[in-house]
């Protein structure tokens, strides 16, 4: 029962990401374009390239999808409401995501082809700029619920919600993100402008949509994990639990793929950069600050 | 023995697919494909981990390898001669020596598994969270030095795998 909720509150959220990812890039709200584009990906030709990597390309999206899915599974709507509540649940979701790139330098590498390589390389350098920074500041927070456990930790925050508790590794965990969930201005490995698309560039037809619909779910469960971890999950006064959880994603979704696009793509070194001599200082600091807090407060 | 026949099954099935896995890496021509079946082959152990009830190792496994393995694939990518295996490099050299060293290897974890006494086998599993709890206080306690020098370790071999790695110029000179 549980998973076939969070199965139909995953479709209907990632239609909701397909639609304000529309507004953001097209500047008008359709509610029909999504469905429109993904009938026209499967009517399309699936083509194949010469001497690809047939397995990698095959499975690639089929992995990024599987991703998806099971960090979702840790993901907590309600009390109750998740399908596997694991004593280990943030460390799960760090483990799923981190098959994120694994997925894309099969999918880079898969189609033989140069865009797609250099996307799929691409993100690999991306992930050693923001893997810290999922890392160190979900330390935090299980540091504060004393648990790894995703229920405890939402039940950690009764008192104050972590975006207060620990202000540093909100910041620091949202903009990681967007850089795992690769949205502008930190989409380096699909870069429309100047890589073509990248590792999406040979992928068309039923393959694509495979891969697009993968996307939607990652930015869901990137919101999902936000909610969970710093805006206190489904806690909240007057409105039942789970439609707290949906409006608080809903809120991030559209706020991490909007406010983006208001800023130049940044440059992979910049990034690199970033986030190793700014980012994993402050990340430590967040550490040190939390341990401190709760240590002496009791809250 | 605590456990069931499944757990068993399910045990050696993930060590039938690691050591399978293992033996791709050899068998394919491409870098990235042999980077990957590694990954599978660990990924593999740490499903091993979560069937022998040991979450938090199992979990840890399959999201350190992720990362590792795919760096890894970079660096073979980079430099090989042939990283797609388009001109049928083989992966297999030096046999007589790799036959030896895996035969020792062999024997010895043979050894290591039958010889010593183990003690008796424990009755009753820690739950997940209170394995996470025990594998802190363990980290934090006895073995805190042998972790912590480990760790000097690697970050001292970084560094000057980092420093060897730049090429020498002269002060002054444009680069």
């Amino acid at each position: 029962m549980n998973v076939a909720i969070i199965i139909l509150t995953l479709s209907i959220g990632a239609y909701f990401i397909a639609i304000i990812e529309g507004w953001a890039m097209h500047g008008r709200i359709s509610i029909s374009r999504p469905a429109l584009s993904a009938l026209a990906l499967f009517g399309r030709e699936s083509l194949l390239a010469r001497t690809p990597d047939r397995l990698f390309f095959e499975s690639g999206p089929i992995l990024l999808l599987v991703v998806g899915i099971l960090s979702m599974a840790v993901i907590p709507l309600a009390p109750g409401l998740i399908i596997t509540d694991l004593a280990t649940g943030a460390l799960f979701l760090n483990a799923a995501l981190a098959y994120v790139l694994v997925a894309l330098i099969m999918a880079g590498w898969g189609p033989n082809g140069g865009y797609a390589m250099i996307g799929g390389w691409r993100f690999l350098g991306q992930f050693i700029a923001y893997a810290m920074l999922i890392v160190m500041p979900i330390t935090a927070v299980a540091m504060r619920a004393e648990s790894l456990s995703t229920t405890i930790i939402v039940t950690s925050q009764s008192e104050l919600w972590n975006i207060f508790y620990q202000p540093i590794g909100f910041v620091l965990f949202v903009l990681a993100a967007m850089a795992l969930a690769w949205l502008p201005p930190l989409d380096l490995p699909n870069a429309p402008s100047d890589l073509a698309g990248g590792f999406e560039a040979e992928y068309t037809g039923a393959r694509l949509a495979v891969l697009r619909l993968a996307r939607m779910v990652i930015i869901l469960a990137m919101a999902g994990a936000i909610v969970t971890f710093y805006l206190g999950g489904w806690l909240g006064p007057w409105l039942p639990a789970w439609l707290w959880s949906v409006i608080k994603m809903l809120v991030v979704t559209t706020l991490m793929l909007t406010t983006g696009r208001l800023v130049p793509r940044v440059r992979e070194s910049d990034l690199l950069a970033a986030g190793w001599k700014l980012g994993i200082p402050l990340a430590l600091a967040n550490i040190f600050l939390v341990g401190v807090i709760a240590l002496v407060v009791d809250i | 023995m605590t456990g069931s026949y499944a757990e068993l099954f399910f045990l050696i099935f993930f060590g039938v697919a690691a050591i399978w896995f293992g033996i791709v890496v050899f068998r394919t021509h491409s870098m990235v494909r042999s980077a990957l079946a590694l990954l599978f082959s660990q990924t593999a152990i740490g499903a091993m981990f979560l069937v022998m009830q040991a979450e938090f190792l199992g979990v840890l496994q399959i999201m350190m390898m992720a990362t590792e393995m795919s760096v890894m694939a970079l660096f073979m990518v980079m430099f090989m001669m042939d990283p797609g295996g388009m001109g049928a490099m083989d992966m297999s050299h030096q046999k007589r020596l790799s036959l030896r060293a895996g035969g020792i290897g062999l024997i010895a974890a043979l050894a290591v598994s039958w010889l010593p006494d183990w003690g008796p086998v424990a009755n009753s599993i820690p739950d997940a969270s209170r394995q996470v709890e025990l594998l802190g206080i363990e980290l934090l306690g006895r073995s805190m030095f042998v972790f912590e020098s480990a760790g000097l370790t690697i970050l001292t071999s970084m560094i000057a795998a980092t420093m060897v790695a730049i090429a020498p110029r002269k002060i002054g000179e444009d680069t």
